[in-house]
């Protein structure tokens, strides 16, 4: 039996060992609260998708942060989701940090608290709603289809029915494909119908099989005008068919299960983007990535509407 | 007639099957050496083939020399992920194995489960359960009123990678310390008791000390294994040579450079190690070598 005690003790030393890292927060009354009396924003973002947010070769971590030892500094990381958050937080007064886990694991809710609030140019859906709550837009994306250039016979999006149509899985391309994607405030005007979708793991592989040539293992991409359009800049020899065919309202992002209560945040974060959008910081970030502007109409969007707390 | 003489060894005279034997010995030696070389020259070969095939089909070496270090940059977390899941598995393995030699049940129903489970079960899905599964039982704890002990189920993503490969690794090693601990004759045991000692002083003195000889090659190929399997974190954002690679990858569209960087980091490091766990298990060996 004395060795059972001995196993006992060992892997309970184990776990202290590993668990003497993470340090219980500290009780506050609510999210926000707790945000400002840590001084840093945990801010989560996947670096898979430029220009919204991609890693910054030869980032070093700054000098002087507050920062956990595996958070990452601003200055590791570049893109528009990254200067906005950057934005955020100092209008918040605390420092932004970052942690990158797979997309799929911030949109599918219950972080923990492993990181406060997600820029990461989410789609606001009714699915996202049940696990998140959304801020204020902070800008719009419109989707388009992408074909090969060597493509001559597709003149608009509704020649792709019955079409392999790729996109990254779980995303709102995917939705629309299959038919169930709702945008709040949005009619989403349904043109391509029994399309064979093929599931990516991010957009960008889907437009790389795409421009193996036409029909070779895609038909066609849906995904976000910027991000086709990056692509054709960077050489893939794609062309956008037709215009967009919906818009996307793309907002930051709090886990619902939270704890402390994350509403003050959520609406502290909602009127700091809505400052943010009309003192010209925005669009001088749309302007410097995409080269338009993709966030006056975001300032519009109703975020009462949504409906996401009494 | 010639008279026979009869040679004994150690004569100083020169003996004609000595010389043979030994010519004999440098010829193999030589042919060991050009088998050798002639194997080289096909690696060297090899090698120059793909780079060469990769060159043809719109391979960019100019990219590969001018961003690798960003790959680099993720070695450090590499070695240091492997390193201190090594240490845990290690220990996990010592446990294991002295509890699945025990004669008492209860140790040996707890290991033989623990061996069974891990190794019946791929290591990605171990992740995802320590990573996204484990905090819902630690947000049920939290929720129930014992915070302190519901915090130690939301591990952060580098903990959660070296629980899950030290489990992982922990389980496959409580074999080779078994059959490590094994290997040592019964006869020293029993000698062992004979003067007196018990099983703790059996084990720390006279077991151990010689069945790590016997398995240190063993735990030298799990952690080459090891150092590879680690590429597997990188689906919660740890900053290791596979994330670094595959994030970058996407900015430029360079996948083929930026994972053929990574793979040929992979090779080195394993190459490194193998090489070092070579000269540790000379060193080992050292005494039992005349």
């Amino acid at each position: 039996m004395k060795k059972i005690y001995l196993v006992v003790t060992l892997l309970s030393i184990f776990g202290l060992v590993l668990s003497s890292c993470s340090t219980g927060p500290a009780a506050a009354k609510d999210k926000l609260a707790e945000i400002l009396a840590r001084g840093t924003l945990l801010v989560s973002t996947d670096p898979a998708y430029p220009p919204q947010s991609q890693l910054q070769e030869g980032g070093q971590r700054a000098a002087t942060t507050k920062c956990a030892s595996d958070q990452h500094t601003a200055s590791e990381l570049t893109g528009f989701d990254i200067d906005v958050a950057v934005a955020i937080a100092n209008k918040l007064g605390v420092e932004a940090c970052f942690v990158t886990p797979d997309w799929t694991l911030i949109t599918g809710g219950n972080w923990s608290n492993r990181w406060d609030i997600s820029i990461g140019s989410m789609t606001i859906t009714p699915e996202r709603m049940n696990k998140l709550y959304f801020t204020q837009p902070y800008y719009t994306t419109p989707a388009a289809f992408f074909v090969n250039n060597a493509n001559t016979t597709y003149t608009q999006p509704s020649d792709l029915s019955g079409k392999k149509i790729g996109g990254a899985t779980g995303t709102t391309y995917d939705s629309y494909l299959a038919g169930t994607l709702q945008i709040p405030g949005e009619t989403i005007n349904l043109v391509v119908n029994n399309a064979q979708f093929v599931g990516y793991e991010t957009d960008l592989n889907a437009l790389q099989d795409l421009a193996l040539g036409d029909g070779v293992r895609l038909d066609a991409v849906l995904t976000a005008q910027p991000t086709g359009a990056g692509a054709i800049k960077d050489g893939l020899p794609l062309k956008q068919l037709g215009d967009p065919v919906f818009f996307e309202y793309l907002a930051g992002a709090v886990d619902k299960a939270s704890t402390p209560d994350p509403v003050p945040f959520l609406k502290k974060v909602s009127e700091v983007i809505q400052g943010l959008n009309s003192n010209g910081t925005l669009l001088q970030f749309s302007q410097k990535y995409y080269g338009v502007d993709l966030t006056t109409a975001a300032a519009s969007f109703d975020l009462a509407a949504l409906n996401q707390w009494p | 007639m010639a008279v026979e003489t009869t040679k004994f060894p150690g004569q100083p005279e020169s003996d004609p099957d000595l010389d043979m034997g030994q010519a004999l010995l440098a010829q193999e030696r030589r042919e060991r050496l050009i088998q050798t070389v002639k194997i080289g020259v096909v690696w060297v070969g090899l090698i120059i083939f793909l780079t060469i095939a990769l060159l043809q089909f719109n391979f960019d070496p100019a990219y590969v020399f001018k961003h690798f270090g960003f790959v680099l940059q993720g070695l450090p977390i590499t070695i240091g992920v492997s390193l201190a899941s090594i240490a845990f598995a290690t220990i996990l393995a010592l446990l294991g194995a002295v509890a699945r030699l025990s004669n008492n049940s209860i140790a040996q129903g707890i290991s033989g489960f623990y061996v069974s489970i891990i190794r019946g079960t791929p290591l990605l899905i171990q992740i995802y359960i320590i990573y996204n599964g484990l905090p819902q039982i630690g947000t049920a704890l939290i929720a129930k009123g014992l915070p302190q002990i519901g915090h130690l189920f939301i591990l952060t993503a580098i903990q959660s990678g070296i629980l899950a490969l030290s489990l992982n690794y922990g389980a496959y090693m409580t074999e080779i310390f078994r059959a490590g601990i094994q290997s040592i004759s019964g006869g020293q045991r029993e000698a062992a008791e004979s003067i007196g000692m018990n099983r703790v002083q059996i084990l720390r003195r006279i077991t151990l000390p010689q069945a790590v000889r016997v398995i240190i090659p063993d735990i030298a190929n799990q952690f080459i294994a090891m150092q590879k399997d680690s590429a597997l974190v990188s689906f919660m954002g740890i900053w290791e040579m596979t994330y670094r690679a595959n994030r970058f990858a996407r900015q430029d569209s360079k996948f083929m450079e930026m994972f053929v960087v990574a793979a040929i980091l992979y090779w080195l490091l394993t190459i490194v190690s193998s090489w070092l766990e070579g000269i540790l298990e000379k060193r080992m060996r050292h005494a039992y070598e005349r």
